[in-house]
């Protein structure tokens, strides 16, 4: 019995010493991100560079807001995030009640071709996406970009909340339909209180991959009034000069969004990633 | 509950047209945006068009081209390295960090917070903030080796061609490790604890339980998550395209990353769409199988 408690003993040491190291790990990005964008350039660059800011200021910050379009991505990463996240939620609930509770030719297929959508991977895409976009007139669009972003979107979530629709019990639903109630009041009535959690994962999903997305908003944007946060960022770099002390002010902004909504969403986050959420 | 007869099909008719009225936004989106990219992605490599110019037809020139190029040989050879290293070590750093987490502690919510959150960061900003870590005079890397003298000199981290694909593979880690995690905490916590406390009574060893108990349970979550971290590990050219630009000499360079600068770098779209493809197979019985184990899934 002497040998178990030891044994305890030991894993949890070796736990609390991994722990550590995983901390240190993580947050040391996000310090030299954080500490880079409160120097001066002088004490960003050369040998006099410091893992202390010597003097903390806010100088990067007022550069970004004043000297670059900084504002403008930001604009357009929210406009095109939550767009993306509300049109998700429609049409993907539309669609997992279609799914999950009617029956039609074609049911099983569509069901299929939604997941195998999703899969498919974006660098495969783009480059027919192109040609696609460049007809469609939707190059240099933030709907064209809300378009696209549909297309993985929309498959995940209507699978998520299909998966969750299905394990309602149909007779809260019949009841309601007896009652004369039409097969659209009863989703929005019955349906969609109970399935607020499932609700929150397809929100938080839509939204952080539309802000977080880059290859699509890079090859589909050119124009400075489009940009999103993601390119945009990408731009502080002028042959190879890399403007960093701005450019990780802008990036601490940036991830505050994303971050925020996960701190807020997590509780069901982690629910929904069991379902493969989330890349990663 | 539903009438018979005529009124019965009626009714069935109607509950088709409302499911197919209200499911076809995300078909047509589906349709136009992947379906149909997809399809023409394959007649597109079978071309040889260019950027702004319409392509000539030229069977399988493009492949017959791209396996005579050693760069492309070499890029091959990487992609494999590439994804088969990183999803290696996210599995088993994952999975350390969820038995790390599942042990009893205090704030161990707050730990679980932390860890995770590189996960929610947007994949160019951590790749960026990365470059700067590496950064030859001003990084983080070399002014911490050289303050605390673990090293004496300054070590270019991304242009030493035998560093920088470890440099790249690092990053990935660290930006893809939390999505494990995550994962595997799920399962670990669905384990009811009796199993261990049972095992322990009959004097199993720790090790014992491990592979006794935790890694059948988890078997299912493993292989899913394995899956669909191929296929996103496997196609992110962001890392690469910020962090070293495949360089140095195409020692970091993978498929997308070679296919998105062929295509809008030297803007031959017909060729791009040929790399991508000459990897779809393999990723394609991922996402086959993987569809149909989602969708069981999805049905219990």
């Amino acid at each position: 019995m002497r040998s178990v408690t030891r044994t305890r003993r030991v894993l949890k040491w070796t736990g609390n010493v991994l722990l550590v190291v995983f901390l240190v790990w993580t947050l040391v990005p996000f310090y030299w991100m954080l500490v880079t964008s409160l120097k001066k350039d002088k004490e960003i660059y050369g040998f006099e560079a410091t893992l202390v800011p010597r003097q903390p200021n806010l100088d990067a910050y007022r550069r970004l807001f004043a000297q670059t379009p900084f504002v403008k991505y930001l604009v357009n990463s929210t406009i095109i995030a939550v767009s993306t996240t509300a049109a998700s939620l429609v049409l993907g609930c539309l669609g997992a009640y279609a799914l999950a509770r009617l029956r039609f030719p074609g049911r099983r297929l569509i069901a299929r071709g939604l997941i195998f959508s999703y899969l498919v991977p974006p660098a495969l895409l783009f480059i027919p996406l192109f040609t696609v976009m460049s007809t469609l007139n939707l190059i240099d669009t933030r709907h064209g970009l809300t378009l696209v972003y549909l297309s993985f979107t929309l498959p995940f979530c209507t699978w998520l909340l299909l998966g969750y629709f299905r394990s309602v019990p149909l007779e809260l639903e019949e009841a309601a339909l007896v009652d004369g109630c039409s097969r659209m009041s009863a989703l929005v009535r019955i349906i969609l209180p109970i399935s607020l959690p499932a609700l929150a994962v397809v929100a938080f999903f839509s939204f952080t991959q539309a802000w977080n997305e880059f290859l699509y908003a890079n090859v589909f944007v050119n124009s400075v009034d489009v940009r999103t946060i993601t390119t945009g960022l990408t731009l502080f770099v002028v042959e190879d000069v890399f403007f960093w002390g701005p450019m990780m002010g802008a990036a601490c902004l940036a991830t505050i969004p994303p971050v925020l909504i996960y701190l807020i969403f997590q509780r069901w986050v982690v629910k929904g990633l069991t379902l493969g959420a989330v890349k990663g | 509950m539903l009438p018979a007869g005529p009124r019965r099909s009626r009714a069935l008719r109607d509950e088709a047209r409302l499911a197919y009225a209200i499911l076809a936004p995300s078909l047509l989106v589906v349709l136009f945006l992947v379906a149909y990219p997809f399809v023409s992605a394959i007649y597109l490599s079978l071309q040889d068009k260019m950027v702004g110019s319409p392509g000539r037809f030229v069977g399988l020139e493009n492949y017959g081209e791209l396996f005579r190029d050693e760069v492309f040989l070499r890029t091959a050879w990487n992609s494999v390295v590439y994804t088969v290293v990183a999803v290696g070590i996210k599995f088993v750093v994952g999975l350390t960090m969820a038995l790390v987490l599942d042990q009893e502690r205090r704030w161990n919510n707050l730990f679980r917070t932390l860890l995770f959150v590189p996960w929610a960061v947007p994949v160019v900003i951590v790749s960026l903030n990365w470059r700067w870590i590496y950064d030859d005079l001003s990084g983080f890397l070399n002014n911490f080796l050289i303050t605390f003298h673990i090293t004496r000199d300054i070590v270019s981290w991304l242009s030493n061609p035998h560093l920088a694909m470890g440099c790249v593979i690092a990053v990935v880690v660290w930006a893809g490790t939390p999505f494990y995690a995550m994962s595997f905490l799920a399962g670990l916590q669905a384990i009811p604890k009796e199993l261990y406390e049972a095992a322990e009574v009959d004097g199993a060893s720790v090790l014992q339980q491990f592979s006794f108990i935790t890694v059948p349970r988890l078997k299912t979550i493993f292989v899913t998550t394995v899956m669909l971290s191929t296929i996103w590990t496997a196609t992110n050219l962001q890392f690469v395209l910020i962090l070293t630009k495949g360089g140095p000499a195409s020692r970091t360079e993978i498929f997308p990353h070679l296919a998105y600068q062929i295509a809008l770098g030297a803007r031959r779209l017909g060729m791009g769409a040929a790399i991508s493809l000459v990897f779809f197979p393999v990723l394609a019985i991922l996402i086959v199988l993987l569809t149909r184990r989602l969708l069981r899934q999805g049905e219990e």
